[in-house]
């Protein structure tokens, strides 16, 4: 199964690249990437997709549905280090650390692209500007990763769940996921508990102290914003750290 | 080993505030707090909302009865009975 299942104005990854990419992609490039061969396939909930250990020969793309880069400790308690969205490509790191150094799983049922290694260093030779923006993907990973650090390590619960809130609402609205400030919102409580690094009683009261104060409601699995500014104003949200092109925009080259 | 309660409220900023201190031999070891309805399926358990010492636990663990916490308290604090 290939890309071309997608036109390329909505390949989810094609998507993603341009919201991160600093220069417009040509015609070239984005039917390079739609062309990348791409295995697909589906997983249900809570499934590794890989484990940390593993030495995978190919990355995935995330094509419908959320997955969560984890750690545990020897005992069996979580860490949850960055949920990804669609569009991303999670493992990419793997291409050259070849031995993985987290897991990944699915958080709800999940359609999962896997692209081999060496179909993307074939890429990378004939569209050499492609792997600036591969480059740009892995570090903005890591600017996420960071944040997230800052996040569980000096925010009251209060602000961890909303800066949570708005970091998803924004990275979803970047590939047209998140209409209206709503999406998908599949993590349960104690999942939320395992990202943010406080307990699932802690989760349900803080949950209920945001949607008290107007700022969000969450029915059927799918968070609603009722009140953006407030919202990142609560959260202390700058969204400098994801580093979208929306956001660098006046850097961009206007040529 | 034996504990002493003292029922107390505390101020989680929630519903939940019918609390135990847990004391052991003169010290206070632990807070326990009864989870409101807020919690739905999880109403009435006792969460462990601070422990002190050996009794701390980051994951916040919850026991179905106050015996039940005790039980673990004690464990934590190097012994089998209450």
């Amino acid at each position: 199964m290939t890309g071309s299942l997608h036109p390329p104005d909505t390949h989810p990854f094609v998507r993603k690249m341009e919201s991160i990419a600093l220069f417009p992609l040509s015609r070239e490039e984005r039917a390079a990437l739609c062309a990348l061969p791409m295995h697909v396939a589906r997983f249900d909930a809570y499934q590794d997709i890989v484990r940390e250990g593993d030495r995978p020969s190919r990355c995935f793309a995330l094509l419908e549905g959320f997955v969560a880069a984890y750690k545990t400790t020897p005992s069996g308690k979580r860490q949850v280090m960055a949920y990804h969205v669609v569009g991303d490509v999670p493992d990419l790191q793997s291409l050259h650390l070849k031995v993985l150094d987290n897991s990944i799983a699915t958080v709800s049922p999940s359609r999962i692209g896997f692209v081999e290694h060496d179909a993307l260093r074939v890429l990378f030779r004939e569209q050499p500007k492609l792997l600036e923006v591969f480059w740009r993907s892995t570090l903005i990973d890591a600017a996420l990763v960071r944040e997230w650090m800052l996040n569980i390590g000096r925010r009251e619960a209060y602000t961890r769940l909303a800066h949570l809130f708005c970091e998803l609402i924004t990275r979803l609205d970047a590939v047209g996921l998140a209409p209206e400030r709503t999406c998908a919102m599949p993590m349960t409580q104690p999942e939320l508990a395992d990202a943010l690094g406080i307990t699932p009683v802690h989760v349900n009261r803080t949950m209920r102290d945001l949607k008290a104060a107007g700022l969000v409601t969450v029915r059927g699995r799918r968070l609603t914003v009722e009140d953006w500014e407030g919202l990142k104003a609560a959260a202390e949200f700058d969204p400098a750290y994801l580093h979208l092109r929306s956001e660098d925009g006046a850097k961009l080259p206007t040529s | 080993m034996s504990l002493q309660l003292q029922p107390v409220q505390v101020a989680t900023g929630s519903e939940d505030q019918e609390s135990q201190l847990v004391f052991h031999e003169g010290f206070l070891v632990a807070i326990l707090v009864r989870l409101s309805d807020l919690h739905e399926t999880d109403a009435g358990k006792w969460f462990l909302e601070a422990g002190f010492g050996r009794v701390t636990d980051i994951s916040g663990p919850t026991f179905a009865d106050i015996d039940e916490a005790q039980a673990w308290i004690c464990a934590r604090l190097g012994s089998s009975g209450t």
